[in-house]
């Protein structure tokens, strides 16, 4: 039956064309809707790394800079800003980071590495944002005063550079090549992940580098990370900014809790996403209302054929069946274009960040949905082709 | 055989004097009635019939006289509104449509004046058409709709479509499809009324033969008397009634 299934469809393509075409346009619309809401879930569903209730972040706008990057007025060291803040009641700790989580602000760097090009981005922070951050050290240490004067540079990496970069082997105490000969960077620590920009972003390679704000290097904070005791209000950002700008007046200080952070960025996110998901959705609509038009069509003009078939012993359900069938062929066709098209994508590496479980998942389900639509469309068309007394269907005109 | 047994009284006296296991097609009383919101169209009063196994029989009458209704209700496709009708002694009236079903496919083969072949498919796949709904392998159904085209002459046009045929040979194809799933009971609808003279006589003498040499039942509408009188025996409907 199959076959004859798939003979009948074929010898009418020029009559199934359109049907083959609409199917493979939606499946390829639906694909790429599915595609990313697959990604961000599947992101979702991973470790972010690092607790964000109660962390407040406070980015410090250096305003009083000249256009040669010098500082103008007095610089205030960091030590001194980190235990202004660390003064307050409120307060738990607080730690300087360069790049803010949620912020979207992002450094990446890449290296070639047993032939293989690795990317990855970085970090700089000072010794208490581990704690501040709830970081999970799984091999090594974190950054700590016994790390000053050492004459090679520490670095923190999370477990997938680790990987990355030394396969199965420990990475503590290995050097790690940063590309610059002259400095010699070593892993003391391995964390579980930091996903700077968190949830619905892509797992990817990390690193901190330590800003020892106690030694002569100091990097100038760009932001603090305040852990805050719970239920402390919102009042209390009057106080720390008061504090803050008491201690460096030519300098800008914004507060805002991480959460209200994540929300924003998850809005950037999900938006385009949500928008796709409903263009997407009215065009399944409009394809699904094309398609019962379709049928129904095609089912009154074979309604002779299908008063033939029941006079040669087709029961009602196996017209139905028939027809359901060669919707369910006819749409085949479609997904086979379709997947032709879509496995494109992943072999030619034009979306790099997915993987290829992702597409797989998002391949899946994009063809059952369009499997599920394409038979319910033709629930109702099945159904009046049946309708039809056998002797009426033969006189149809 | 032919013009010998002409016009006979279809009474319920006569069908009782044959033999019950004999009897292919009993039809006791059978009415059809048409209805619609406003109007009843009565197509069949008071039929009683009896065909034997094996008997060649061709019906009758002007158009509108209730003809091919009688024949899709012999052939399962339409329900009597009242009266019944037993096919090999079996009380069909009451089956569910699956059983319905597969009496139309193992016991009745369909011919139609319109030939109803499926321009879509080639004439090989029309043949094997009632032999889908079987279980068989596709050899062995491929092998059946050959044997059948082999048997109406056409065994060198088995990859041709439809349209590529004449229409002789187009009623030759929907006869080797009525065959394919070798029936006991051969239902032809004026299988001749869109030929010529000489391609109905061709249809004819395979129907003959077939009867003849399969021992297949044949009823037959017509409206050839020429061909009529060609058959065992004439049923004459007038108004939906059987007439003398």
């Amino acid at each position: 039956m199959i076959k004859h299934l798939i003979k009948m469809v074929w010898n009418r393509k020029r009559v199934n064309f359109l049907m083959t075409l609409e199917i493979f346009i939606s499946f390829l619309v639906l694909f790429a809707v599915i595609l990313f809401a697959v990604y961000y879930t599947d992101n979702y569903r991973q470790p972010l790394g690092f607790e964000y209730r109660n962390v407040w972040n406070v980015s410090i706008d250096r305003s009083g800079i000249d256009n040669k990057g010098e500082t103008v007025g007095p610089e205030i060291p960091p030590s001194h800003l980190l235990s202004n803040v660390r003064d307050f009641d409120e307060v738990e700790d607080a730690a300087g980071v360069s790049l803010a989580p949620y912020s979207l602000s992002n450094s990446n760097s890449v290296i070639e590495h047993n032939g293989r090009t690795i990317w990855y981005g970085f970090n700089r922070v000072t010794d208490s944002f581990k704690d501040v951050m709830g970081l999970t050290i799984v091999a090594g240490k974190w950054f700590g005063p016994e790390d000053d004067g050492a004459n090679w540079q520490p670095v923190v990496i999370n477990q997938r550079l680790a990987r990355d970069m030394f396969g199965s082997e420990d990475p503590v105490g290995k050097n790690f090549p940063t590309g610059n000969d002259t400095d010699i960077t070593r892993v003391i620590g391995v964390i579980t992940d930091f996903r700077q920009d968190g949830e619905y972003a892509g797992l990817d390679n990390y690193l901190f580098f330590r800003n020892d704000i106690n030694g002569a290097e100091a990097s100038p904070l760009q932001n603090i990370v305040v852990h805050v005791r719970p239920g402390t209000t919102a009042a209390f950002e009057e106080k720390l900014i008061e504090r803050l700008q008491a201690t460096a007046r030519d300098w800008t200080f914004d507060i805002e809790p991480l959460t209200s952070m994540r929300e924003q960025v998850s809005q950037i996110r999900l938006i385009p996403l949500i928008a796709a998901g409903v263009v997407a959705g009215f065009l399944m609509i409009m394809v699904a209302l094309g398609l019962v038009g379709v049928l129904w069509l095609n089912v009154t003009q074979r309604t002779k054929e299908i008063g033939l078939r029941r006079a040669k012993g087709a029961t009602a359900r196996k017209i139905h069946t028939q027809i359901l069938g060669e919707l369910v062929v006819i749409a085949s066709f479609g997904l086979m274009l379709g997947i032709i098209v879509v496995v494109q994508i992943p072999i030619l590496d034009v979306i790099s960040f997915i993987s290829a479980r992702v597409y797989a998942y998002s391949l899946s389900i994009s063809v059952l949905l369009i499997y599920i639509l394409t038979l319910l469309c033709g629930l109702y068309p099945s159904r009046l082709a049946t309708r039809v007394q056998p002797a009426e269907a033969l006189h149809y005109e | 055989m032919a013009g010998t047994n002409l016009a006979v009284n279809e009474d319920l006296k006569s069908d009782t004097d044959l033999q019950k296991e004999n009897i292919m097609i009993q039809l006791d009383g059978v009415e059809k009635v048409y209805r619609t919101d406003r109007i009843e169209t009565v197509a069949l009063t008071n039929i009683n019939l009896s065909v034997k196994e094996g008997e060649f029989i061709s019906i009758m009458g002007p158009s509108g006289s209730g003809k091919s209704t009688l024949l899709n209700v012999i052939g399962l496709l339409d329900v009597p509104t009242a009266g019944s009708l037993e096919l090999s002694g079996k009380p069909v009236t009451s089956y569910k449509d699956r059983h319905l079903a597969r009496i139309r496919n193992e016991e009745i083969g369909f011919i139609f004046q319109t030939f109803h072949l499926i321009n879509d498919l080639s004439v090989v796949d029309n043949v094997e058409i009632p032999l889908l709904y079987r279980k068989m392998s596709n050899s062995e159904r491929r092998k059946r709709a050959l044997r059948a085209l082999d048997r109406v002459g056409l065994n060198s046009r088995v990859h041709h479509f439809p349209s590529q045929l004449s229409g002789g040979q187009q009623q030759r194809v929907a006869i080797a499809r009525a065959i394919a799933g070798n029936p006991r009971v051969l239902l032809a609808d004026e299988p001749t009324g869109n030929l010529d003279s000489q391609m109905g006589d061709e249809i004819l003498e395979i129907l003959k033969d077939l009867n003849r040499e399969e021992k297949t039942t044949v009823v037959m509408v017509t409206h050839d008397p020429r061909q009529a009188e060609k058959t065992e025996r004439i049923v004459r409907l007038f108004d939906g009634r059987q007439v003398n």
